[in-house]
């Protein structure tokens, strides 16, 4: 490093910096492409063409609409609460953008005699950091909705409000069984956990299937996007919103979408491990071709998992919204609870550090399967009403 | 770790990064309030509820029963929070030792307490929606 550079600029700090620049514009541009990514899948599973027009395949689609959304006109109600109003979607895009810094990207880069940790920041609290800031995703939804002053808005930010904090504690308590599995909060030494022997996902199933769901949950993405339900709520909570406020929601939400696959990546599928079952596998340092091959196996997991969601947002029908808190507090909870338990237990005897937690994890699962009859059905909400003529008469 | 170890440098690119966030969204703002249109409209300050007038205000008292699960919410995140450290540190432990039983024991005893909240809010009904 040349000797007029003040002492806290470190090689660490420029690669963080690189890091830190690079994904935040290809999240930016990244949530812009998604968009076209899932209209050309729904167009796909729905056996349509989608957008095509613009450019090859429909490529330059986010760019036009990025610039029709600038020179759209900003609109604010006079009726609403303005502080606030304009306060919600920074508040929804912010920890979207700053949440990336603690995800390691690849291992540790062996350039001109420094070794660099290819991640924004290498803080030893990492998945504490990741918890805290994805959470603080709720207050944009919540105010925005309360500063529209708009019955429908108001119902659709009541409902993200309950709906994602009930997810937060089974996500809570689940990424809590992984790091009793890990020993460890910091991300980079979790994913060096899993490339030494095998990925977390194997010995923790039932803590993963917890964690994707709530994720899905938390990004208010389908089946769990009650708060935006548009045949209920025409837009939910961004009813009001127009021109870029309303672009930076669903910016959030593909922000959202992206830091929940490379959290599930790098917690669970074992960041840039290529070998889910022994510690033969890629090492933790190397040189640049190296670490970009890393990236590479990163991203396609990430990108994997996104294709994951996005078949299931045009699979699955939206869920009721009684179903969605008893799937969080009478389903998830307990469950994640029990497996906290479990995990406890088989920590305390040394079996988790044998290798042996996949058996508590699908006992677990194994017991939930036999349990299932025991609970007690309630009868449907749904009053029918008898009316002359159609399925439901009583005649 | 006592304060004095922990690395405050390590924390500049979150600093950096949070003031980076904040200056995309505040410069997106400014941008399109200074070029989008402006028009006025007799009906355009009506809040959109499908073509319907609305009636009153959407500043009303709503029943959400939402009380009692934000407090039951509030029991579970704040037992979680006291959990991390706990995990991380019991993980590390010698398997079987009795300072890892006492961990254990303690531990059992906190998660037992909140079960029984958690079974009484569900006794009590809180967490029926219909």
């Amino acid at each position: 490093m040349p000797a007029w550079l003040p002492s806290w600029v470190t090689p660490q700090l420029m690669m963080s910096m690189l890091v830190i620049f690079v994904v935040v514009n290809s999240i930016a541009g990244g949530a812009l492409y998604l968009i076209l990514l899932e209209r050309r899948v729904a167009a796909w599973i729905q056996d349509r063409c989608g957008p095509n027009r613009v450019g090859p395949m429909g490529l330059l689609q986010p760019i036009a609409d990025a610039i029709k959304l600038l020179f759209k006109e900003e609109y604010i109600p006079r009726r609403a609460d303005r502080v606030l109003f304009l306060l919600a979607p920074g508040l929804t895009v912010i920890p979207a953008l700053i949440s990336f810094a603690v995800i390691p990207w690849a291992g540790t880069l062996q350039i001109a005699g420094e070794s660099v940790a290819v991640a924004g920041a290498t803080v030893n609290i990492g998945i504490i950091y990741l918890v805290a800031v994805t959470s603080l995703g709720i207050y944009g939804v919540v105010l925005g909705g309360w500063a529209s002053n708009n019955k429908y808005a108001f119902l659709g930010s009541l409902r993200a409000a309950a709906q994602m904090v009930s997810y937060e504690i089974p996500m809570g308590l689940s990424i809590l069984v992984l790091i009793l599995t890990a020993a460890t909060v910091h991300p980079a030494e979790m994913v060096a956990r899993q490339l030494e022997g095998q990925w977390f996902l194997l010995h923790q199933p039932l803590a993963a299937i917890i964690f994707f769901t709530c994720m899905l949950a938390e990004a208010n993405r389908l089946p769990f996007d009650l708060a935006e339900s548009e045949s209920e709520l025409v837009g939910g909570w961004h009813t009001e919103y127009s021109s870029l406020k309303w672009a930076f929601f669903f910016m959030g939400e593909y922000g959202h979408i992206l830091v929940g696959s490379a959290f599930f990546t790098v917690m669970f599928l074992g960041g840039w491990s290529i070998n889910p079952f022994t510690g033969d596998d890629l090492p933790a340092s190397g040189g640049l071709v190296m670490i970009l091959l890393q990236v590479g196996v990163v991203m396609g997991k990430v990108l994997a998992l996104i294709g994951l969601i996005m078949a299931l947002r045009w699979t699955l029908p939206r869920f009721r919204y009684d179903q969605v808190m008893r799937l969080a507090w009478e389903g998830m909870i307990p469950a994640s609870l029990f497996m906290l338990l479990v995990t406890s237990v088989y920590v305390y005897l040394g079996l988790c550090a044998d290798g042996l937690m996949w058996t508590g994890s699908l006992g677990v699962i194994f017991l939930i399967w036999l349990g299932r009859p025991l609970v007690a059905r309630k009868t449907a909400p749904n009053h029918r009403i008898p009316l002359a003529g159609s399925r439901f008469s009583p005649s | 770790m006592h304060l004095a170890e922990v690395n405050l440098e390590l924390y500049i690119p979150i600093g950096m990064l949070v003031v980076m966030a904040v200056l995309f969204v505040t410069a997106n703002m400014v941008l399109t309030h200074l070029m989008g249109p402006r028009t006025l409209g007799a009906n355009k300050d009506v809040p959109y509820e499908s073509g319907m007038n609305p009636i009153g205000s959407a500043r009303k008292r709503f029943n959400v029963r939402f009380y009692i699960l934000a407090m039951t919410f509030l029991v579970f995140d704040v037992e979680i929070i006291f959990l991390y450290p706990w995990a991380v540190t019991f993980a590390k432990l010698e398997p079987r030792s009795p300072e890892a039983t006492l961990f254990l024991a303690r531990i059992m005893f906190f998660i037992a307490t909140s079960i029984v909240a958690y079974v009484y809010a569900w006794r009590k009904g809180v967490f029926r929606w219909d």
